[in-house]
């Protein structure tokens, strides 16, 4: 039993290196409306929902640090907020709420938002650019919209390789 | 919920965030760090084999396949040839974009590099080169092609570094008009960015600078060398905000999609001024 888990795991890692490929690989990813998706953090989501509240956060934090390391090459934002909202997205899908598409779909969506405009904040409007605005409408509405739709195409596979490698 | 509060989870979660957070004040504080050099050690090989992978990915098919079709011919021409004869031919190209500036600038030491990643998550277009500081590469290294200045380098690891563009506000360069002699500082700026173009500000009020023009560096801080171009005045506008005259300037290549570039290392008179004026871009 333990081997399923482990393959399942397995499936979860290599998962999050080809999106980390696809997400940074130069010119792969055509930009819709001068954006790309936040892959990783589609995926890290997907993943706390279907796991308990440890390897969510693990799941999330890796994602989150290989995330920070393609923009700044520091930890920052998007380990941190990862690794909190995992954790407790892990603990709520475990214990109040049921991990079905639509649940997942609007959960995701306020956390998606939350967290784009989040690094919006901190990356854009503290650092005191001009025109601050401009970036959310021309980038971030498109990324977040990306996201939220790669977040439902991810649940599908995830929720198909839990179903398949779960004791 | 009292079960919660007492068990290994919390303890666990609340002890992996506190190393977080104290990862990401020290990474934050000291720019070459471990955990971005582990990190973009595990990740440079899969990236390397992408990058490479996908240049010129931007052809279509039909393209392609023509493509295929003459090499095949030439292949067969060339078999008799040296077995690394096209690694050369490759190596010779991409050193050839770069020999004019070169020979043109004898002194500057540059080191050809090629775009490891961009992050989907910038919005100025900042990029990854596959060079670090084993290539004796630093922070504020000016990043140039064979048509001019693209940006200059951010933070720097053993095998990669982050070069921050022209596109970006964050760039701040010294420039002249060659035909007129005004200057002005060139910064990114966000109506113009998406658009391949940046701003020259704090033009005098009196300038003649106009459509057409090639704008350089001045070279006057010690960041940047002296002449290095920048790109070609493509309008002239007021801004009504800070009630001063700026250019806007395009590169001459497409910064978005640049793949080829070079790293200038050292060059006579680098940080010179920087005595005077050290927390100053040029």
């Amino acid at each position: 039993m333990k081997n399923v888990k482990f393959f399942r795991y397995l499936a979860y890692i290599l998962e999050i290196l080809l999106l980390f490929v696809l997400g940074t690989t130069p010119s792969l990813i055509p930009q819709i409306f001068g954006a790309t998706p936040c892959l990783l953090v589609a995926l890290a989501l997907t993943i706390a929902v279907f796991e308990s509240e440890v390897p969510a956060m693990i799941f999330g934090l890796v994602c989150g640090l290989l995330s920070d390391i393609g923009y700044s090459n520091s930890v920052g934002t998007f380990a941190i907020s990862l690794t909190i909202v995992c954790f407790i997205l892990g603990f709520c899908a475990n214990n109040f709420i049921t991990a079905n598409f639509y649940n997942v779909l609007l959960t995701t969506t306020v956390v998606v938002t939350s967290l784009l405009s989040l690094h919006f904040l901190f990356s854009y409007v503290m650092a005191g650019y001009s025109s601050a605005g401009t970036y959310f409408v021309n980038h971030y509405i498109s990324r977040i919209v990306q996201t939220i739709i790669c977040t439902a195409i991810l649940y599908f596979i995830n929720k198909f390789i839990y179903s398949t490698l779960s004791e | 919920m009292k079960d919660f509060l007492k068990s290994n989870s919390l303890k666990i979660f609340l002890s992996t965030v506190f190393v977080v957070i104290v990862l990401s004040v020290f990474t934050n504080s000291i720019h070459s760090n471990m955990v971005s050099s582990t990190l973009n050690g595990i990740t440079y090989p899969l990236s390397k084999v992408t990058a490479a992978a996908t240049n010129d990915d931007d052809r279509s098919i039909d393209e392609i396949r023509a493509e295929n079709e003459k090499l095949k011919k030439e292949n067969a021409e060339l078999r008799n040839q040296l077995v690394n004869y096209y690694d050369t031919l490759t190596e010779n190209a991409r050193l050839w974009k770069f020999y004019d500036l070169k020979k043109e600038n004898p002194q500057y030491a540059m080191v050809p590099a090629t775009v490891l990643r961009r992050d989907s998550n910038d919005e100025f277009y900042s990029f990854t080169l596959d060079k670090g500081s084993t290539s004796d590469i630093s922070v504020n290294d000016p990043v140039v092609s064979q048509n001019g200045l693209i940006g200059w380098v951010s933070e720097v690891d053993l095998s990669t570094c982050k070069v921050v563009t022209l596109l970006s506000p964050q760039t701040s360069v010294g420039a002249i008009d060659n035909r007129t002699h005004d200057t002005g500082v060139v910064s990114g700026s966000a109506k113009y960015c998406d658009k391949n173009c940046t701003t020259m500000s704090k033009l005098n009020a009196d300038h003649k600078v106009k459509k057409g023009d090639i704008i350089t560096t001045t070279g006057i801080s010690g960041l940047y060398p002296k002449g290095l171009i920048i790109g070609e005045v493509e309008d002239v506008c007021y801004d009504t905000y800070n009630s001063s005259y700026y250019a806007v300037v395009r590169p001459y290549d497409n910064i978005k999609e640049i793949t080829e570039l070079a790293i200038i290392t050292d060059y006579t008179g680098q940080g010179e001024v920087l005595i005077n004026s050290k927390t100053e871009k040029d």
